[in-house]
């Protein structure tokens, strides 16, 4: 077992570095805008940028770059300083982390609290007038893309701007620190609209499984044996139908950790998404490659638990 | 992006990254009912067919895509006939003394935008950017992933290990980034010595290069577990090569899941390239792409929602066919797999 | 200086019919430039000059984040609004003038001798630097301010363009030291003389209301300028009524401005009010920075002592026009915009070409897409409102030739003059794709888009671009190595009240550079670079408007670029804040003069 472990967090080490030595590369050799002449400002001449470049490590050779950079990070966790904004990469992340977790964990708390029961009571009454709508709805949700949704959303109910002002607008999101209620009524909104997609998903995910949990032998066992349906569906049946869906949560959340761009535009939510989104049109490639590393990092742990879970609860696994 | 993938898979199978995904029997893994020997039953086809006639969803959605084909193919003859102008005419005329566009009227049922371009034009046209980016994109990474997802599957061994250590490294890169910078850089003259040029070409690209990895992590799963099967044995002992076992055995039993999974993929890839124009990289105006009016709308949103409104629902109609029409397929391929 | 009243009066005369549809009549003429403002609208000239009371906080909402608060790099206009309330130079001007500068840390106008090469400056006595410096400003902060304009780690970026007749100056440019040069003399505590060598006394002289000329002491900025880049902005003392918070070692960073996040200004407590003309009515500046300029905009029009120090969002104007008109100010004179053209190679270096695109293109449209009459004009000529010789060049009509005629564009001209050009049919019949990039923000992707279409219609085939607008200008239509054909979203503001200040940086071949180059359509036409040269040395305000009003003919009639729109820009304020706005700075609200109600 701790062989299995130990492969797998190398494997995951090694993943990192590949997938920041990709970015790296990458970013350095397309054709972007020049960090160093955004730098300077329009009007810089040649010389100022020439210093500017040198001063930013940029005229040195690619490999050197790129040694030094991996250096900084993997030793000294140290992301580089944003040419834009000024400030070291770790701290800007680390300001915006909040607001990308908030976002996050009260989405993901209510996609799964309404999602999977709608996906148990579908996959219990199949076939249903109840099961047919629910799936229905969902499937409406799924199919429309989330950032539409947030747009309708604040067009009907934005304080400032809406048809029906209930929610707060754009822009209003505060930390939790600054002012705790403020920060819930901006977060409202985005997390039903980002709530809203994934709740569907996971719904006919649950139900999907359930289903096929439902039909197994064991199932028809545990009736056998006199149990109660509520135990024989709680106990048995969801108990075992949870599992894919860990698995896929786990990676959600790690994805979504790693910045859910399209939400944080729309609501203007300072999170990493937004961080990132803006680093990009400014190139201002140490934050961008410090965002991809940290979603890289996100995915990375989560899919090295959940295998950690698997070959735990599963030794085949282990010697695969 | 991931919870649309994730809803790709639907179950256990392939969500497991080590891509450990074992030999069939996994729940919610395809299975695909092979023909029997003995009494000739119907064929696999005729069965589908009938399964897939009796689901009206199914159908009614079918019917709708064709639709889209026929508004994509027909799409200057259909303005024509409404008498709508064409979706790059600007008309100044259309909009206030403060250049706000108008809104629906009885000469443009979905209003203007701020050009003064007729949006019911637009959104028409735009059916040709959404089934484009849509069957290519997914076409494009369906062949790359059919490719490799075989050979890691047939050859096993390193080959496999070094295939799936790739779609990992490729599964940790947040595609949206990806192609934003990819976008960014790309922007006026193209990349890679000019092939991937902005525009359409750059967003199959992009999408390629996102999904491909789902198609052959499940193409891999099914190789592994049909070379193992005694047609194949057969084969092997008769000495047949390598290729041959792929082409003449092997790849027609993909056929079927392929393309329910391909057809699962279509609606993503749509959705991919609006987030994509939304965020600014993507199809290149002034050409229509329901994503890129939608970016285009936000400005101005909340005083011409028609603008928004309707290329949404649009997308809505047409990502909710796609959805609801793989279902179908799935669901008349698979039996056992019930609604 | 310039006479303005003058120039109203002819103007008013030959004003260009301008009706606010939606609004019905028009309106007070603007003084100087017979630019109509519409009704009930302030601007930097009618509202008053000191309204409220002494004291308060104004919080400031802006999207945009600063570029530079280092008064010997500051070069932006939203970076004026924070430098011109902390930092005095030699001269500047009050807020409703952009032609006629105050002495500000002069103590009187300078002199003029020696046929134009010499220039004598008197310091002011009595002011003096904020803590940690404190001590009193002499003319050797002045001189150490100017000359570190040439040293590599400051890298200003107008140095060369103004400065470079200085004696020694063009050596001191090349080897970046930012050494004291022969140029410059103090020959006591309160005299500096500036030595030239041409007689370019009047544009050096006007040059100094930059922020370059405000005085930084040397014993103190020494050691952030040796710093690769300077880090004097982010430890900068202040000489004007207010000062960017520090702490007691003079850092900024971090408290007086943390980047992207805010800013804020304190009261300098070394400032004598006796030595300024500035009444300073606040005590306090906040100054917020990021967020949506739309949701900005409604928090400042509804809300309390704040306003948004940039340009709002197009439907704040128009919710600030309907519903909150005495919120809103519109400063004309705040500049231009015109669609650049590759005149040194492809199918534009044909002026034939070019007077085609313009006859061609529709200009009320393009600035109905930027937000109708309220907060354009159409442009006809470069020289804009409010800058001498904006008459002579031609008014508001401007020159009257055919393909300038028609606001609204006209195909039967263009397609004349693309016969002229050798094409029969009217129509472009090379092979040619046009390489167009322009901003893709709204309103610019609009007009980027306008102009697209234009180009089509004439025959051409296009490829467009939609990018970042800091990427647009410093990557593509900066760099003449890209050879993009079209830059639809270029744009000029003048560094001061002078023809020079418009014309000659943007136009004069002998200003194109490899990078950063503002000589976006790389105009270089021998017969307008040696006119330029020699109204460069022109002495007399009416006369140099006259000398470069010529020029500003002739760049008509070569049709070196498109013009389509003179901007007023729109400002907005809460309605307890007796707001007045800088004309010579796209009517930005001035810290020093604004108070609350």
């Amino acid at each position: 077992m701790t062989r299995y472990i130990v492969r797998r967090v190398l494997w995951g080490i090694l993943l990192l570095i590949l997938v920041t030595a990709l970015m790296f590369v990458l970013f350095r050799i397309l054709p972007t805008g020049d960090p160093a002449r955004l730098r300077a400002g329009r009007n810089a001449s040649p010389k100022a940028i020439a210093a500017i470049r040198h001063d930013l490590g940029l005229d040195k050779s690619l490999p050197a770059q790129f040694w030094i950079y991996m250096k900084d990070v993997f030793l000294h966790f140290n992301l580089g300083y944003s040419y834009y904004s000024n400030a070291p990469v770790r701290g800007l992340i680390a300001e915006r982390l909040g607001a990308t977790l908030s976002l996050m964990l009260g989405g993901a708390a209510i996609w799964l609290a309404v999602g999977l029961p709608v996906g148990v009571l579908s996959a219990l009454r199949r076939g249903s007038r109840l099961d047919r709508v629910s799936m229905g709805t969902a499937l409406v949700f799924v199919s429309a893309p989330e950032y539409w949704l947030g747009l309708i959303a604040l067009y009907l109910f934005a304080a400032d701007i809406g048809q029906v002002k209930i929610f707060p607008g754009a822009g209003s999101y505060v930390g939790l620190t600054s002012d705790p209620w403020k920060w819930f009524t901006s977060l409202l909104l985005p997390w039903l609209v980002l709530a809203a997609g994934s709740a569907a998903v996971y719904a006919r995910l649950m139900r999907g499984s359930l289903t096929e949990t439902m039909g197994e032998d064991y199932i028809r066992t545990a009736r056998a044996k006199g149990l109660g349906e509520r135990r024989v569906v709680l106990r048995h049946g969801v108990r075992s139908a949870i599992n894919p869906i860990l698995t896929i949560l786990a990676l959600d959340i790690a994805t979504l950790l790693g910045g859910a761009i399209l939400v944080e535009v729309v609501f203007d939510i300072h999170g990493i998404g937004l961080l990132a989104y803006t680093a990009i049109r400014h190139s201002d490639l140490l934050v961008v490659q410090g965002t991809v590393l940290l979603g890289a990092l996100f995915v990375v742990v989560a899919n090295i638990v959940v295998d950690i879970a698997y070959a735990y609860l599963d030794p085949r696994v282990r010697y695969s | 992006m991931s919870t649309g993938a994730a809803e790709l898979w639907g179950g256990s199978g392939p969500a497991r990254p080590t891509g450990a995904g074992g030999p069939g029997g996994t729940p919610g893994e395809f299975q695909f009912p092979l023909p029997e020997s003995g009494v000739a039953a119907r064929s696999p086809l005729q069965l589908f067919w009938r399964r897939f006639r009796r689901d009206r969803v199914a159908l009614c959605s079918l019917a709708f895509v064709v639709f889209l084909f026929v508004v994509a193919l027909a799409a200057p003859l259909i303005v024509k006939l409404l008498g709508l102008p064409g979706p790059n005419v600007q008309n100044p005329n259309l909009t206030d003394s403060f250049g706000s566009p108008l809104g629906p009227s009885l000469a443009h049922p979905f209003g203007v935008d701020q050009l003064g371009q007729d949006v019911a034009s637009r959104v028409i046209y735009g059916t040709r950017v959404a089934l484009e980016v849509g069957i290519f994109g997914t076409a494009v990474a369906t062949l790359i992933g059919i490719v490799i997802g075989t050979l890691a599957g047939f050859y096993r061994g390193w080959v496999d290990t070094l295939l799936s250590r790739l779609i990992d490294v490729v599964l940790s890169i947040p595609i949206l980034l990806l192609g934003l910078g990819i976008g960014a850089a790309c922007a006026v003259r193209g990349c890679v010595g000019g092939t991937v040029q902005p525009g359409l070409g750059l967003v199959i690209f992009l999408i390629a290069l996102a999904n491909w990895t789902y198609i052959a992590r499940i193409v891999r799963g099914l190789v592994l577990s049909l070379r193992e099967r005694e047609f194949v044995q057969a084969s092997r002992a008769l000495g047949a090569s390598d290729a041959r076992i792929m082409f003449r055995e092997i790849f027609p039993n993909l056929l079927a899941p392929i393309i329910v999974y391909a057809t699962l993929l279509i609606p993503l890839n749509i959705l991919l390239e609006a987030g994509l124009s939304f965020l600014g990289v993507g199809i290149r105006p002034p050409t229509a792409s329901w994503g890129q009016m939608i970016a285009a709308a936000t400005p101005i949103f909340n005083t011409a929602w028609w603008y928004m409104a309707f290329p949404g629902l649009a997308l809505l109609l047409t990502v909710l066919a796609f959805n609801l029409l793989g279902d179908g397929l799935r669901d008349a391929l698979n039996p056992r797999a019930a609604r | 200086m310039s006479p303005t009243r003058q120039l109203a009066a002819a103007a008013i005369a030959g004003a260009f019919a301008l009706g606010l549809a939606a609004c019905g009549s028009t309106s007070s003429i603007s003084g100087g430039s017979g630019i109509a403002v519409a009704k009930g609208v302030q601007t930097p000239r009618t509202e008053p000059q000191s309204g409220g009371r002494r004291g308060g906080t104004l919080t400031v909402l802006n999207h945009t984040d600063f570029e530079q608060l280092d008064p010997g790099l500051a070069y932006y206009n939203i970076d004026y609004e924070v430098v011109y309330a902390t930092q005095r130079p030699l001269f500047s001007y009050k807020p409703n003038t952009f032609s006629e500068p105050s002495p500000d840390m002069a103590s009187e106008p300078a002199q003029i001798s020696g046929g134009g090469r010499t220039i004598t400056v008197h310091i002011r006595k009595g002011v003096h630097f904020s803590p940690p410096v404190n001590r009193e400003v002499t003319s050797a902060d002045v001189a150490y301010a100017i000359e570190r304009g040439t040293n590599g780690n400051v890298g200003n970026p107008y140095f060369p363009s103004y400065f470079s007749s200085l004696v020694g100056a063009k050596q001191e440019i090349a080897e970046e030291k930012g050494g004291p040069f022969p140029g410059i003399t103090t020959p006591n505590r309160e005299t500096i003389v500036f030595h030239l060598t041409e007689p370019k006394a009047p544009i050096v002289l006007a040059a100094l209301v930059l922020p370059l000329s405000a005085p930084v002491p040397e014993e103190y900025a020494k050691r952030y300028d040796a710093m690769k880049p300077t880090e004097y902005g982010n430890h900068q003392v202040a000489t004007g009524p207010y000062m960017l918070k520090n702490d007691s070692a003079g850092k900024v960073l971090g408290s007086g401005y943390v980047p992207g996040k805010s800013a804020t200004l304190v009261r300098n407590p070394n400032w004598n009010p006796k030595t300024d003309f500035r009444p300073a009515y606040l005590n306090q500046i906040d100054i917020e920075l990021g967020g949506d300029t739309t949701v900005i905009g409604r928090q400042v029009l509804e809300g309390s002592d704040m306003v948004q120090n940039e340009a709002p969002a197009q439907p704040t104007v128009r919710l600030a026009y309907e519903k909150f008109r005495s919120q809103l100010e519109l400063s004309p004179g705040a500049g231009d915009h015109y669609v650049a053209v590759d005149n040194k190679q492809g199918p534009f270096a044909k002026v034939d070409v070019r007077k085609a695109f313009w006859a061609a293109l529709d200009r009320v449209a393009m600035n109905k897409a930027r937000g109708g009459e309220l907060v354009t004009n159409v442009m006809t000529h470069f020289i804009y409102p409010e800058i001498p010789g904006f008459e002579q060049a031609g008014g508001l009509k401007g020159p009257r030739v055919d393909y300038n005629d028609y606001p609204q564009g006209n195909a039967a001209v263009a397609a004349k003059y693309m016969r002229l050009a050798g094409y029969p049919s009217g129509k472009y019949t090379g092979g040619k794709a046009l390489q167009i990039v322009g901003s893709n923000e709204s309103p610019s992707s609009e007009d980027a888009e306008i102009v697209n279409q234009t180009l089509k219609n004439l025959g051409f085939a296009t490829k467009l671009t939609l990018v970042e607008s800091s990427v647009m200008y410093s990557k593509y239509c900066g760099t003449p190595a890209e050879a993009i054909d079209v830059c639809p979203n270029v744009g000029w503001v003048a560094d001061f009240g002078d023809p020079q200040a418009v014309l000659d940086v943007a136009f004069n071949g002998k200003n194109i550079v490899s990078t950063g180059n503002n000589n976006w359509g790389q105009v270089n036409d021998p017969e307008i670079n040696k006119a330029m040269e020699a109204a460069e040395l022109i002495v007399g305000t009416q006369a140099r408007a006259n000398a470069w009003a010529q020029i500003d003919r002739k760049l008509v009639a070569r049709a070196v670029a498109i013009p389509f729109d003179w901007d007023k820009q729109p400002s907005i304020e809460s309605k307890d804040v007796a707001g007045v706005g800088d004309l010579w700075n796209t009517g930005s609200w001035d810290y020093s003069f604004t108070s609350l109600k």
